[in-house]
């Protein structure tokens, strides 16, 4: 038999890399995505079969897979999209990781998803379905719930009734996800629904809190909701479907085509939200503070979902590689980490872009302004990297140099000075303490060259120690005045509080100064700071304090090099010799 | 030809008008080339549990 292979045309690529992708682009990434679960399906099935004697897994497997054939021929398209599903899709790969292991997949969760087929359809079966935690899951659906203690229990249903283990009895017609506005059903917990609709268009999507092939995040799934929870995720993302329908199109339409799944996150402190190229059409993320955030984050996350997925047809990057500077990251990540954060900030710069002039308030429309050039300087510091590498395929280098092109289009339409100010500074600090943190120099170069330093040989005859990334080499302790620099555009009218009081907590004389805009006194202090003390953080506060004073030599020095910088005059100290920062950097310059 | 005029074939094989009837008698070696290629990836980028949520401002 001759099978074909998923293709995508010229156009949707060129979509695709210009950082969007309609709704027609996504449907065909989506049918890719049935056909990978259907390929992963294949695999699964094989290693049932082949499995002796049969297990009561294997035979559930078997039982699951003929209620979907059945299903199949009843209507297509109900068993279409319930394998597309990310539930599916996470299952499936989690069994072909076991099966390349070597250790038993988890064959029963077929025999549910044929239930959840059947359950839908109204086709009468009977058959043994695993039980977790007292639970049986529909996916899609919802999940049996108080079933009793045993692993497993048997499902009859006569396409009016389920009836479960022989006792509970459910009508079938009940067994649909939860929108809110049907009667409470005993042992049964349908899945959230949340229906968004603004301007005639709609949005479906099921808040996940049950399925465990979901529950694969950094932070565990939201798995109790009160009801005032639940009222309160309905809210936002109404309110973001319609922020996102009236001004983003461009991103509506298709995350309601690519979408059909949030799962979400027990929170932390910050805002988390995640995507796994296991689970396409799933997003995780805690609850988002506002409308505009849930906006954003779906439009972060949805960009990760569509590269996961166009890279699962045409591989864009090869493995391997090292690691390198990733601008919304404290840790040094692979080139793949790279792209993928690369194509989920070319989205965010385009949501900023427009909601910059959405917003109306003057510090909102600060914050977008900071945030679209903030992201755009990232997308931009991280695209020469990623092609120069020389690990992307052709392919991926034709994707890579059209996002970046996309970049450019963009700087065409500059935000206001003060945002772009707020914006460069606030990068430069990220830059500058990553290299801290991650940079490793050769010491005995390092202090080759400060003895020539100090020797007042040229700095352009000597040689510049081997650089390299490793995690962590120094402890830097910047938070807090981090903190208070990204205040001016997250919380203005909080730092302008602080500002007008004088009250900078936490931070020393010289990070306040530089924190009220007081450059030249700050540099001042960081020069008096550092003479006492070789601290990274007063050198990073010192580089910052000098790119605030009018254009001179050295600012690019101290851009590049602060990890040299910072070295050399701290084997001089430790030679009990005080060099003046500035005069260092101006060495170089 | 140019980029415009390019059909990308992809390395997902087409399944979706094939029913699970038949989907179950391929046997193995229709699709070997592609789940090799699956596996392959998976196995040089690791198990994807990846998360993207650890965004700073």
């Amino acid at each position: 038999m001759l099978i074909t292979t998923h293709s995508l045309s010229a156009d949707a690529f060129l979509e695709l890399a210009d950082g969007a992708g309609d709704s027609v682009v996504v449907r065909q990434l989506r049918e890719a995505q049935l056909s990978k679960h259907l390929m992963l399906l294949h695999v699964v099935a094989e290693a049932a079969n082949g499995t002796h004697p049969l297990s009561r897994a294997t035979a559930a497997f078997r039982a699951g897979y003929q209620l979907l054939v059945e299903a199949q021929a009843a209507d297509p398209s109900v068993v279409a999209r319930l394998l597309g599903l990310p539930h599916i899709g996470s299952w499936a790969h989690d069994c072909l990781a076991c099966l390349d292991k070597g250790t038993p997949p988890d064959f029963g969760y077929l025999a549910v998803v044929g239930a959840a087929a059947a359950v839908r359809l109204g086709i009468p079966f009977e058959m043994e379905v695993p039980v977790r935690d007292g639970r049986v899951p529909l996916p899609g659906l919802g999940c049996l719930e108080a079933v009793g203690q045993g692993e497993w229990v048997r499902l009859s249903c006569d396409a009016e009734r389920l009836i479960v283990g022989g006792c509970i009895d459910v009508p079938c017609a009940a067994l649909v996800p939860d929108d809110g506005s049907g009667e409470a059903v005993p042992h049964w917990r349908g899945t959230l629904l949340a229906r968004a609709v603004a301007d005639g268009q709609a949005w479906e999507v099921l808040l996940e809190t049950a399925d465990r092939y979901l529950d694969r995040y950094t932070l565990p799934m939201l798995t109790v909701m009160s009801a005032a929870e639940v009222t309160n995720w309905r809210r936002l993302i109404q309110s973001a479907w319609e922020l996102l329908v009236r001004h983003h199109e461009w991103a509506a339409g298709p995350i309601a085509e690519g979408v059909p799944v949030i799962v979400p996150l027990v929170p932390r402190s910050d805002l988390d939200s995640a995507t796994s190229p296991a689970a396409f059409g799933s997003i995780a993320t805690s609850l988002p503070p506002s409308p505009v955030i849930m906006a954003e984050t779906l439009v972060h996350e949805f960009q990760h979902i569509k590269l996961c997925a166009l890279m699962d047809m045409l591989p864009l990057i090869e493995p391997g590689g090292g690691r390198g500077y990733a601008p919304w990251r404290d840790d040094p990540r692979p080139m793949g980490g790279i792209l993928q954060g690369v194509y989920a900030f070319t989205g965010i710069v385009r949501f900023w872009d427009v909601q910059r002039h959405v917003e109306t308030e003057p510090d909102a429309v600060l914050r977008a302004s900071v945030l679209c050039e903030r992201w755009r300087l990232a997308v931009e510091l991280a695209v020469g990297p990623l092609l120069d590498q020389g690990l992307l395929t052709p392919d991926g280098v034709r994707f890579v140099s059209l996002l970046r092109e996309q970049g450019r289009h963009i700087q065409h339409g500059r935000v206001p000075a003060e945002a772009a100010e707020i914006a460069r500074e606030v990068a430069l600090d990220n830059w500058l303490t990553w290299q801290l943190t991650h940079t490793a120099l050769d010491a005995s170069a390092v202090a080759a060259l400060a003895a020539a330093y100090r020797q007042g040989e040229p700095a352009d005859e000597q040689a510049v120690p081997r650089a390299w990334i490793q995690n962590d080499v120094r402890k830097i302790d910047s938070i807090q005045r981090s903190r208070l620099l990204v205040m001016r555009y997250q919380e203005p009218s909080r730092y302008r509080q602080l500002s007008a009081t004088g009250d900078m907590p936490g931070l020393g004389l010289a990070d306040a100064l530089l924190v009220r805009g007081d450059a030249a006194a700050a540099v001042e202090a960081y020069r008096v700071q550092l003479a006492a003390e070789p601290d990274p953080a007063a050198w990073i506060g010192l580089a910052l304090a000098v790119h605030r004073l009018s254009p001179m030599p050295s600012q690019p020095v101290f851009a590049v090099h602060l990890p040299l910088l910072f070295e050399m005059h701290a084997c001089l100290a430790d030679q009990e010799i005080c060099v003046d920062p500035l005069k260092l950097a101006a060495w170089f310059a | 030809m140019s980029l415009q005029k390019q059909e990308l074939s992809s390395v997902i094989p087409d399944l979706r008008e094939l029913s699970l009837e038949r989907l179950a008698e391929l046997g193995d070696s229709v699709l070997a080339h592609s789940i090799a290629l699956y596996r392959q990836r998976l196995k040089e980028t690791g198990v994807p549990l990846s998360s993207f949520g650890a965004r700073i401002s």
